[in-house]
């Protein structure tokens, strides 16, 4: 096993961590399907409003890949189908039937897999609209199942607050999982098992990373273990969506079990647990009471990489863990010289640097955007060595040959040099939209 | 605090773009951004940010410079009092430096905040915080008796050609103040060096300190002879190393006290806000180029030469240059390697511009413009060796 521990990254110090405590919650009335938050695709719907579906029935694929199908996370009629601006499919909503039904797919077991063909295994996965769930690095879209990874890389524990821990996912599944890398095996022979600090059960993990966020990112870990550009396209896949793969092999039906961590320092204290759910679950189910307080802004996935989502909406594909946190959007008086015992800062300008308690974070700016002064603080937290200063000035500068050579493409958009620019200059926009081009570009 | 917040929002009105007053609109939003963090909410991932902003980032700047900015203004006063034979009580001393380098401040200040609202408007922007730091760096690096036309039209000189004709902030070549106290140096000679400027005299007395020489050490150590003992000289003179640690002798008003620039160096170091490799950087280069000069010095050379290194530390502007102007992040290097070099080469050049250059006294000055100048090209150099680490990805 091996750590990789090569500093960078941020010492969060997040208030709102959820508990261990696991509950299973009831079934909801709807589920919903979230075709805008998946990235990279044209989604095209092949069923209607008011359509029966079952679990597993295709909802959409992608125009581009039309192989690629997304599937329904949950069995009964389509009650609402929400376009957003430009045409745009925000939310497909289920209405669920009493009792749900699956599409049925050839179960196989351990030895069947072994026997199976690379070609046949795609073929069932994207059949049964699991394929998805397998992401390609660099630029963190689905993975093209026609190209061979180098490496494939599983991450239990990302280290972005607050995720799910893989104590409680993992728990009686360790079967599972290694059918599940046995899978991947058919794609690559080398395959990476990550891990926060610990190590979980029996899974044979091959890489730690106890450093803090976003120390175990899989761009992070490929970025510190890569020794050729070959390695620069692997794939990635979360262990709860591992798990899922698995499942959907050895029982022939869509999985849509969730471990869904609950936090942030503006859940009630009793939301703040890991709830078992389903994918497509509605927000409101996992937070019964904060989902109607005014004033909050909820995360699904992450607070870093997380989107915001109105309460009315629900849980997306990939999505695993759900914040709730302040708006922030309150005039502070003569807030540059107050003392800022509670706020969090990477800097050492408040005086919240000599404790260590744990500090509320919100989503409020803390300043207006100024020009760059060349601080050089982003280049500093930059988990993967960029100089994220210099980089985005070669975006302006329409420079993209320049921007690459400063390693637009290892960027793991984790975030934290936005998070620290004293500038407030939104420089994980500017390389994630840009990546984002330049993929549109070469596909 | 609801009376303030009252007063912004009735007056708001009149700097909307109906308004009366629209052209003024930074103006407006730079005093109202003062008093409150407006209450953005973010949009684009991370939904979180730092609180540290570039108000606070520049505050703490400001906090540095209060060492030296009150000290500054308490031997401005006792020097003068000293040349004029006046009292020499603490407070007196206090209300006399207060009387001859406010103005100056606020020349500088006002003068200045003027242009900023002039680019602001003419470029539809918010007035940067920069410039609370620039309008206070200038006035401490000038001698007190200063005319104030002549620090009107250094700080316009500063803003207006060392910034804003390159963008504005962030997009200078040089540091803003010390391409104004450049300026003037050049442009009016008189009043900037000799041994006569660096005594202010206050009002209505200019006739009694005019007979009073002045000389900083600086001056008196270009002026030793060869075979004279510098140390010595200085130390007839009255400029012994504690004096000239603590800074209480004639200079510009707030670069004498190397104790003060320390202290302010302490609080910039330890919060972040400024680099420590300039700062070290710059002290070593010092150190080891006034060394290797008294290595080669003989007996036939200037006593300069063999001047001691903590001499050279402690006398004339270097520690306030190197603390508060050399590490203006805009305008120093942004690479780490980069930021040592740069600051020991400003060590050195500062100590060959005093030795060997005569005409100028206090080489900080035009050490740290002209490595303003390289910075560009060190980074140049630094970033490419470190890309040429990386492993492609394209």
């Amino acid at each position: 096993m091996l750590t990789i521990n090569k500093g960078g990254g941020l010492r969060l110090r997040v208030s709102g961590a959820p508990s261990l405590e696991t509950v299973k919650l009831k079934e909801p009335e709807h589920v919903g399907s979230i075709p805008f938050s998946i990235p990279f695709i044209k989604p095209k719907l092949v069923k209607a409003e008011g359509d029966h579906v079952n679990i597993g029935t295709p909802l959409f694929y992608d125009k581009n890949n039309p192989e690629l199908q997304f599937v329904s996370p949950g069995c009964g009629t389509i009650s609402d189908i929400v376009f957003g601006p430009r045409r745009v499919i925000e939310k497909i909503i289920i209405h669920l039937d009493k009792s749900e039904t699956s599409e049925t797919f050839d179960p196989i077991d351990k030895n069947a897999l072994k026997a199976i063909t690379r070609k046949d295994l795609t073929e069932r996965l994207l059949n049964g609209g699991v394929w998805p769930f397998i992401r390609e690095l660099p630029f963190r879209g689905i993975a093209d199942p026609d190209t061979r990874p180098s490496s494939i890389w599983v991450t239990l524990d990302t280290r972005e607050p607050f995720m799910p821990s893989p104590d409680i996912y993992l728990q009686g599944k360790t079967n599972q999982f290694e059918l599940g890398l046995d899978i991947l095996k058919k794609y690559s022979d080398n395959i990476n098992v990550s891990a926060g600090d610990g190590i979980h059960g029996h899974v044979p993990v091959t890489h730690t990373c106890p450093g803090s966020y976003p120390s175990g990112d899989p761009g992070v870990l490929l970025y510190h273990t890569k020794q050729t550009p070959d390695e620069n396209r692997s794939w990635y896949i979360a262990g709860q969506d591992l798990l899922l793969l698995s499942s959907f092999l050895t029982k022939g039906s869509y999985p849509v079990e969730r471990v869904v961590a609950v936090g942030g320092s503006k859940a009630d204290k009793e939301e703040r647990r890991h709830c078992i759910t389903r994918i497509g679950a509605p927000i409101a189910n996992l937070l019964p009471a904060s989902s109607k307080k005014p004033g909050l802004r909820y995360l699904t996935g992450g607070l870093f990489r997380g989107s915001p989502v109105p309460p009315d909406s629900f849980l997306g594909l990939y999505d695993t863990s759900l914040n709730v946190i302040d708006q922030g959007d309150r005039e502070e008086f003569l807030g540059f010289i107050r003392p800022g015992f509670a706020k969090p800062s990477a800097s050492r300008t408040f005086l919240s640097s000599i404790h260590s308690k744990k500090l509320e974070l919100d989503t409020g700016t803390h300043g207006e955007i100024r020009a760059c002064v060349n601080c050089g603080s982003c280049a500093k937290i930059c988990p993967v060595h960029i100089l994220p200063q210099f980089m985005f000035k070669c975006i302006v500068a329409n420079e993209i040959e320049e921007a690459l050579a400063h390693g637009l493409l290892d960027c793991v958009e984790c975030g934290l040099c936005t998070y620290v620019c004293p500038s407030k200059i939104e420089l994980n926009d500017t390389f994630r939209k840009t990546k984002r081009e330049y993929r549109n570009e070469q596909y | 605090m609801k009376i303030i917040k009252k007063l912004f929002d009735t007056q708001r009105k009149h700097f909307e773009e109906t308004g009366k007053l629209s052209a003024f609109k930074p103006l407006f939003e730079a005093f109202e951004t003062l008093f409150f963090i407006p209450a953005i909410t973010t949009k684009h991932a991370p939904l979180v940010r730092d609180s540290l902003d570039l108000k606070r980032f520049m505050s703490f700047v400001i906090l540095a410079l209060v060492p030296p900015l009150v000290y500054g203004i308490y031997n401005t006063g006792y020097q003068s009092s000293l040349a004029q034979n006046q009292s020499l009580d603490m407070i007196y001393v206090f209300m006399r430096g207060l009387e001859i380098t406010l103005p100056i401040i606020i020349v500088s200040y006002g003068v200045g905040f003027f242009w900023e609202v002039v680019f602001a408007s003419i470029r539809k922007h918010n007035i940067s915080e920069g410039f609370l730091v620039t309008g206070l760096l200038f006035p401490l690096s000038l001698p007190p008796s200063i005319p104030l036309w002549q620090v009107a039209v250094g700080i316009s000189f500063g803003v207006v050609i060392g910034k804003e004709v390159f963008g504005g902030t962030g997009r200078n070549i040089f540091n803003p103040a010390l391409t104004g106290r450049a300026f003037l140096f050049f442009a009016y000679p008189a009043s900037m060096s000799g041994d006569s400027v660096w005594v202010a005299a206050g009002r209505g007395a200019q006739q009694a300190v005019d007979t009073v020489t002045g000389a900083t050490p600086l001056a008196q150590a270009v002026l030793s002879q060869a075979g004279d003992n510098l140390e010595n000289l200085l130390r007839d003179a009255g400029f012994t190393l504690k004096t000239l640690l603590v800074g209480g002798y004639p200079g510009s008003i707030g670069a004498t006290s190397t104790l003060c620039c320390a202290l302010g160096a302490i609080i910039l170091i330890l919060s972040g806000v400024a680099s420590y490799r300039i700062i070290l950087g710059g002290v070593a280069g010092l150190l080891v180029s006034s060394l290797a000069l008294n290595l080669v010095s003989g007996p036939g050379s200037h006593p300069f030469l063999s001047l001691s290194p903590i001499f050279q530390l402690a006398m004339g502007g270097f520690a306030f240059g190197i603390v508060y102007m050399a590490t203006d992040p805009v305008s120093a290097p942004g690479m780490e390697q980069s930021k040592w070099v740069y600051g020991f080469a400003i060590g050195v050049l500062t100590v060959l511009i005093r030795v060997f250059n005569p005409a100028y006294p206090e080489g900080v000055m035009m050490a740290i413009l002209f490595m303003n100048l390289f910075s560009p090209l060190m980074d140049h150099i630094e970033i490419q060796m470190r890309l040429k680490k990386r492993i492609p990805n394209v």
